[in-house]
């Protein structure tokens, strides 16, 4: 992942959450482009008119106003340009029948927002390290 | 993350042992079970051999399984109480044309590897920690 810099789409509502990805990312010397949706109804608009370039990952909330992020999943899995994307889902959900959509829709992994910034910071390490194992 | 189980569908002893002998070492220790070959595998998910309970992550080189190992896979996808396992190939052999098939498979990771011994440790301690953050 490293060498193309592949871009990320953030889908998440919560201003304070959104700084603190782009802090974690900045901390961690992730240097990915990174966008962000408030919603699953402004993602699926980004993506579908082209607004910002098709990411490879995609870093999905939960529980959102208008669209949540299981109603966006499964949308944007009937879509072919869309259904391919490494969704990786970031929530303080721990709803059992959210897991279970998730996984069902194809996440790459289901991550419970930790409650510190510093654990926050070590998850986001951990997925870097996962990304730049993995070819996308 | 808790107790998961693994299947890992390879034929060459040596790397089975070296998965083997990483988790030994570790303190998580998911259960890992080992199909020679892509029935095999089928018949440990679905057939006489069915785990219980599923495994949650299947590991498997499609580029040595080849089209069945395809197959496989898109038959785990279509299957509604298969669908959710989380695919990681892990591969020495790029072969573009299995990698673009596998990739519109929704599989969590496509992990190039050697296969060397420190490489394939590296390659399991990241997902290890990976597997360790995600949810089930």
């Amino acid at each position: 992942m490293n060498q193309k810099l592949v871009n990320i789409l953030l889908v998440e509502d919560d201003e304070v959450d959104v700084m603190n990805v782009k802090r974690a990312f900045s901390k961690n010397n992730i240097m990915n482009p990174l966008f962000v949706a408030g919603n699953g109804i402004e993602a699926l608009e980004m993506l579908e008119n082209q607004i910002i370039p098709l990411p490879k990952i995609i870093i999905l909330d939960i529980n959102m106003p208008k669209m949540n992020g299981i109603e966006f999943l499964k949308i944007m899995r009937e879509k072919e340009k869309l259904k391919n994307i490494s969704v990786f889902v970031m929530t303080t959900s721990n709803e059992d029948t959210d897991k279970i959509n998730a996984y069902n829709l194809n996440v790459a992994g289901y991550i419970l927002k930790p409650l510190s910034f510093e654990k926050f910071l070590t998850s986001v390490a951990t997925l870097k390290n996962f990304w730049q194992l993995c070819e996308m | 993350m808790g107790n998961f189980s693994i299947l890992l569908v390879e034929d060459r002893v040596t790397i089975i042992e070296n998965i083997k002998g990483f988790f030994s070492e570790n303190e998580t220790r998911p259960t890992l079970y080992s199909a020679t070959n892509t029935i095999d595998a089928w018949s440990m998910l679905e057939g006489f051999s069915k785990l219980n309970p599923i495994p949650k992550i299947l590991l498997i080189d499609v580029n040595r399984t080849k089209e069945e190992g395809i197959l496989l896979l898109n038959t785990i996808r279509n299957h509604p109480d298969l669908k959710s396992i989380l695919v990681f190939v892990i591969t020495d052999a790029a072969q573009e044309t299995n990698k673009a098939a596998v990739l519109k498979l929704n599989i969590a990771g496509y992990i190039p590897t050697s296969f060397q011994s420190q490489e394939l440790y590296y390659c399991f301690s990241v997902l290890n920690d990976y597997w360790n953050m995600i949810e089930f």
